[in-house]
């Protein structure tokens, strides 16, 4: 042990620490300092940044020893004291934070550079913030908060009139000063006292029986408290009960590299690691899968990734639905188009890791973790432990990021929930970034065959798409994403034959779930490429095709999607407009092009995964002496806003500011149920739940004034904090208001609940892709491309989605800009390598998200259209948005050099092989005439 | 057991050297780290001893020495852009070093521990675990290469962006060891061996960079990478030509060591991309495929000589 003295934040430190301790560790470990965030370890996401002596460093890799004795500022000293710096106070004002987990990098990072570049250009600022990773706003907020700090822009004072106006007033999240501080805590963040650490030993095998596993060593190390295999853990579990086919642990066989096998509970990380290092697997290799084709092939019991497998294959779910004939579609129709496409898997990239801590006290256990359903994993901790959900609480704190990824329970929840149990003490885990790839649950890779026909006046005659998906090991999310695959390619078109077949199989790889834009991305790729393949064969411009076959408001699509509003004509015209699409749609130069593409997207399943008649969103609120209304939600904000939504929501009903209004949300215990975040349900589900529970408060309260003051209640008005009669003979505040109906009525509790109409049609797998609400959006992209490397730079987008009505548009326009930017990558530059089951780029360095300099200018466009049923019309914004931008972007590249690539990413090497064999093609056809 | 781990901070190159001696077996030396610390992570550098020279000030400075322009190995890389002497007579230099990784990297990084970084290989730098589950490879004391399944010769790539930048222009190196103080040509120090890349003694450390000042280079600089920052090279492809028509081209990220050839301004165009293509050994142990970057060799040169006009 060695003594390091240290000034941080103004304040002398001495610790004992270990030689090689990085300054991260001492920082978050040692002196609490958790805004200082861990995303990668590897020097590789900029989320751990700090200054030392008046220089930025990336405490990762920073040693500790090094820095001995030197003048430490981490993001808590930033501040002075509690008034923010003007950089966080642009930050929050621009919407620049979101989930929050990379904004004390970012903030680090541009004070440091700023010192030396204080009038940054545009471009310098996207240089220097560069090695800073984002997967949230696409940078575009957090750029322009920059500049905005740069050019000392006034902060944008809160007037009256903003104070009280809520819906369609763009506002910072309710949470952005404390996470420009960094002192929102995450799930790593909270300590807790005397906690155990949790490591795994997970497999190195891709299908292996498993013969014998040797703790001894392990267990003879001082330290460690606990290990745990698979057989103590034998229950299964899985986000969909129809896929209960994955446990804690590997029992008796592994099916991928990456599972694992054993779990160790230690006093610290080292010994925790050192004990896996100790145990020894014995296995038996198994005939391993991870073709998909392959998998679909027929093959003995014994070889069957899962015994409980209906067929004798690997095919783990097969859905099809058909409607019209598609025969006859394609005989009928004058032109069709047929293409093969493959898509690669692509993992979520929140920034932060996966992490939770257990424990077990009086009240049962409770898991606080980075949770995106607490509800579902509430379900199924109850489910594996073996004891009664009033038992189990599930605590979601600050969660940096989840896009899917964060929506099943896991293994290592369930583990530490274990642990803790056994060893009577609190257990943590925290992943690295490699054990984040292999838990997964990322976008499926997808293979798949498309028809498409056309008649020569532009009306479509027939889709049919053959798909098969890459599952991985287990179930997760993937009958609902083969469905997915299919069913949402039913609009945003009319379509009269149609139809699909997806298989999803189980191969020897880390598990595929749920991820933004579930399940139709890639069939979304294909589908509108296709769509530019027939335009060019009608000599039609691609957006009137797609004019010429949207579907109308208030309608229902083939599979009798119910249709509300239908904002895709107007998106459509306002991303040509802005674009100037048609001076620039085939007039570009040679190597320069623009491309187009639409979609829609549900507003959260009509159906829930568990089929019960319960609420899928409750609210309560409660209302005390202070006038300050609670509201109670079990919706996960991770980053998304849904908290600040829900203010809104309820502040608008009650005509209050948000300083009356206290969020309470994500805790099995204190908040009623709600679904989770996933499907884009959350504003629309939980929205509506919001809102039901403030009108009966409202009642309730106008009511009581009424009846004390002896008005008609139809004489009453609530705003800006007051209620009052029209004539003006009664007007309290708020506060005397609330006084008055307490008096009246005692406790002022109310609650709202939303349950989806019945929808949809009553055929097997019509529920399928059902909601309450559609959105729809349309992507313009320009591209550049360097014909002789076959690099793709995007050089700008210009993105429109109907979000019905924007309660917040400051954070729709992140959530837009975050979609596109996601797409940006997978059409790129993103996909999980595997060679033999074997994940080749686990990191932030080979897994490529786009940094800023990657990112082009974003033109963000909310078409509002006023959805019936949704929180004063309001739909999902935070998914659709990502299907239309990478089909853009390979019509534009096709605009650009006349190749089309039918598979992602579109990386530069892919696109110079097409380049090739075109002028092969046409190099051929001149030596032939 | 555990060894015991020590960090230690000389000030000076011989207090360096005799802490290096005194831990022969179990030291590195460790200078911005931004290489050292993550192979640390990976568990592919282990040794209990770290010997940080980041504070022996003799390793730092830009300054002219007769006809050479000396840079202290532990001058930072993206500092290298306010150098004058630098700006002046080898802005290919700075144009390499603006390439490494990201700005954030870059203010940590070192110039000598970007000509001194670790071999790489999508093989090799990933996590104990996934190397066990992989099979050891060459690289770390397994007996076949993984990337090609089954070749004894380990390639695993140079990555440093400012060693084909410095070696087009001529650069050598001074390194100090228990011997005293030699210099030599910065292409010589790769040994082409992808375990052990470097053929330098055991306790040298690399104190400064020399390059040749009044040649009048002229220059061009391409690193190919899927993004614009936060990458490894997976080709970066220097060519600096001087007064006198000498025409030298480095490459790295296509073999263990940098590739160079040398030529004249009067030399065939063809024939210099031929030997630098042929001179590739590269491997299918990257995120582009070996054809692609061994067809990009050629697409770089060609770009660079008609930018040079030659």
């Amino acid at each position: 042990m060695e003594i390091l003295k240290l000034i941080v934040n103004g304040k002398e430190h001495q610790v004992l620490i270990e030689p090689h301790d990085t300054l991260s560790k001492v920082l978050r470990e040692k002196l609490q300092l958790t805004g200082t965030k861990l995303g990668c370890e590897q020097a590789s996401c900029g989320a751990c940044s700090v200054f030392v002596d008046g220089k930025i460093v990336q405490s990762c890799i920073t040693p500790a020893l090094r820095v001995n004795g030197s003048v430490i500022t981490t993001i808590e000293g930033i501040a002075d004291q509690n008034k923010l710096h003007k950089l966080q106070e642009k930050f929050v004002e621009k919407g620049a934070v979101q989930c929050g987990y990379c904004t004390p990098g970012m903030i680090m990072t541009t004070l440091d550079f700023l010192e030396e570049t204080p009038k940054p250009s545009h471009e310098e600022i996207k240089e220097a913030l560069s090695g800073n990773l984002c997967r949230c706003t696409g940078y575009k907020k957090i750029i322009e908060a920059v500049e905005a700090y740069v050019d000392d822009e006034p902060i944008a004072a809160g007037t009256p009139d903003t104070k009280f106006k809520m819906v369609g007033q763009g506002r910072p999240y309710i949470e952005a000063k404390k996470k420009v501080q960094g002192s929102a805590d995450y799930a790593d963040d909270i300590q807790t006292k005397n906690a155990l650490h949790c490591k795994f030993v997970r497999s190195t095998q891709p299908h292996a029986k498993i013969e014998k596993i040797h703790t001894k060593k392990a267990q003879a190390l001082t330290g460690v408290r606990a290990i745990l295999t698979g057989k103590e853990l034998p229950i299964t579990f899985g986000v969909l009960p129809i896929s209960q086919d994955e446990t804690a642990l590997a029992v008796e066989k592994t099916r991928y590299i990456g599972e694992i096998v054993v779990a160790v509970a230690a006093d610290t990380e080292e010994i925790a690691n050192e004990a896996c290092n100790l145990i020894e697997v014995d296995y038996s290799p198994l005939r391993p899968y991870f073709d998909m084709k392959e998998a679909c092939e027929d093959v003995g019991e014994d070889e069957q990734i899962h015994s409980h497998s209906k067929f004798n294959n690997n095919i783990h779910k097969k859905a099809e639905l058909r409607f019209g004939d598609q025969q006859e579609g394609l005989e009928n129709a004058d032109h069709k188009v047929e293409a093969n496409f493959d898509f690669q898997g692509i993992s979520h990239g929140f920034t932060e890791p996966h992490a939770a801590t257990a424990w077990w006290d009086e009240n049962g256990l409770t898991i606080v973790t980075a949770t995106q359903v607490p509800h579902y994993l509430h379900r199924y901790l109850a489910k594996v432990m073996e004891v009664p959900m009033n038992r189990v609480r599930v605590i979601k704190p600050y969660v940096g990021g989840g896009f899917g990824g964060k929506s099943d329970p896991f293994p290592h929840e369930i583990i530490v929930s274990h642990l803790s149990r056994v060893t009577g003490q609190p257990v943590r885990v925290r992943f690295n970034r490699e054990e984040i790839f292999l838990t997964n649950h990322g976008r499926h890779p997808t293979t798949m065959t498309m028809k498409m026909g056309v008649s020569k006046e532009g009306k479509f005659d027939v889709l049919d798409a053959d798909i098969i998906i890459d599952g991985g090991a287990y179930g997760s999310f993937g009958v609902v994403t083969s469905y997915y695959n299919g069913v949402l390619l039913q609009a945003p078109y009319k379509l009269d034959n149609f139809g699909f077949r997806t298989r999803r199989v189980y191969t020897n790889k880390p598990q595929c779930g749920a991820m933004r834009g579930h399940g139709a991305v890639n069939s979304r790729y294909a589908v509108e490429t296709l769509i530019d393949r027939l335009a060019e064969k009608i000599d039609m411009d691609p957006c009137e095709l797609r004019f010429k076959n949207f579907l109308d408001e208030k309608t229902q699509t083939v599979g009798q999607y119910r249709i509300t509003s239908n904002g895709s004509s107007e998106s459509l015209k306002k991303v040509m407009e802005l674009s100037g699409w048609e001076d620039k749609f085939k007039k570009l130069p040679e190597g320069h092009g623009v491309g187009v593409a639409c979609g829609f997207f549900i507003s959260g399943s009509a159906l829930p995964i568990h089929w019960n008649e319960y609420p899928q969103s409750v609210v309560h609120l409660k209302v005390d002496l202070d006038g300050r209304v609670l509201v109670t939600s079990g919706a996960s904000d991770i980053g998304q806003g849904s908290d600040t939504m829900l203010a809104i929501i309820v502040a608008e009903i009650l005509g209050l500011s948000l300083d009356n209004i206290f969020v309470v949300a994500a805790d099995t215990t204190l908040t009623p149920i709600d679904l989770g975040s996933y499907s884009s349900r959350v504003t629309f589900m939980a929205g509506n739940a919001a809102k039901q529970a403030a009108e009966r408060l409202r009642e309730k309260v106008l009511d009581a004034v009424a009846s004390i003051h002896e008005v008609d209640v139809s004489e009453l008005n609530i705003e800006n904090e007051r209620v009052f009669s029209n004539d003006s003979k009664v007007d309290l505040t708020w506060f005397a208001a609330i006084e008055n109906a307490t008096r009246k009525v005692g406790a002022l509790n109310t609650s709202g609940a939303y349950n989806s109409p019945k929808l949809g049609g009553d055929f097997k797998g019509a529920g399928a892709g059902l909601s309450p609400s559609y959105s729809f959006g349309a992507v313009i992209t320009e591209v550049k491309v360097d014909k002789e490397t076959g690099h793709v730079k995007v050089v700008d987008v210009w993105g429109a989605h109907d979000a019905g009505k924007a309660l917040n548009p400051l954070a729709v326009e992140g959530q837009l800009e975050g979609s596109w930017h996601m797409g940006l990558g997978q059409a790129l530059s993103e996909q999980m390598k595997f060679r033999d089951g074997l994940l080749l780029n686990g990191n932030l360095v080979d897994f490529k998200i786009p940094t800023t300099k990657d990112t082009p200018p974003i033109h963000t466009s909310i078409i509002e259209t006023q959805d019936p049923e949704g929180p004063f019309g309001a739909k999902e914004c935070g998914e659709g948005a990502i299907h239309p931008v990478i089909p853009a972007v390979a019509n534009a590249i096709y605009d650009a050099v006349g190749v089309r690539v039918t598979s992602l990413p579109i990386n530069s090497e892919e696109v110079l092989k097409a380049i090739k064999k075109k002028n092969e093609i046409v190099e051929k056809e001149v030596q032939e005439a | 057991m555990i060894a015991e781990k020590t960090y230690l901070m000389p000030t000076t190159v011989n207090e360096a050297l005799s802490m290096a001696k005194a831990n022969i077996e179990s030291f590195t030396y460790l200078a911005g780290g931004t290489d050292v610390m993550v192979n640390r992570f990976q568990g592919n550098e282990e040794s209990p001893c770290l010997i940080d020279i980041t504070k022996i000030d003799d390793l730092k400075g830009v300054k002219k020495e007769g006809d050479q322009l000396r840079i202290g190995a532990l001058e930072i890389l993206e500092e290298l852009k306010n150098k004058k002497e630098i700006v002046d007579e080898f802005s290919m230099l700075i144009e390499a070093a603006l390439s490494v990784g990201a700005p954030l990297l870059r203010k940590t990084a070192t110039i000598g521990g970007n000509v001194l970084c670790e071999n790489r290989c999508i093989f090799y730098n990933q996590s104990e675990w996934w190397r066990d589950s992989a099979g050891l490879c060459l690289k770390c004391d397994g007996d076949i290469c993984i990337a090609t399944q089954g070749k004894k010769a380990c390639f695993s790539e140079l990555v440093s962006d400012t060693a084909p930048a410095l070696i087009a222009m001529d650069a050598e190196i001074e390194l100090v060891d228990e011997n005293g103080t030699s210099t030599m040509k910065l292409e010589d120090i790769y040994t082409g061996d992808g375990v052990i890349p470097r053929n330098l003694s055991e306790t040298a450390i690399l104190t400064a960079i020399l390059l040749p000042l009044n040649r009048g280079f002229k220059t061009d600089y391409y690193k190919l990478r899927e993004r614009e920052s936060l990458e490894f090279t997976s080709l970066t492809s220097a060519v600096a030509m001087d007064q006198n028509g000498k025409l030298k081209i480095a490459l790295s990220g296509v073999d263990p060591k940098a590739v160079v050839v040398e030529g004249t301004t009067d030399d065939d165009k063809e024939d210099l991309i031929k030997k630098a293509v042929k001179g590739a050994r590269a491997i299918d142990n990257d995120m582009y495929s070996r054809k692609y970057r061994r067809e990009m060799i050629g697409i770089f040169l060609k770009r660079s000589f008609e930018k040079l006009k030659i």
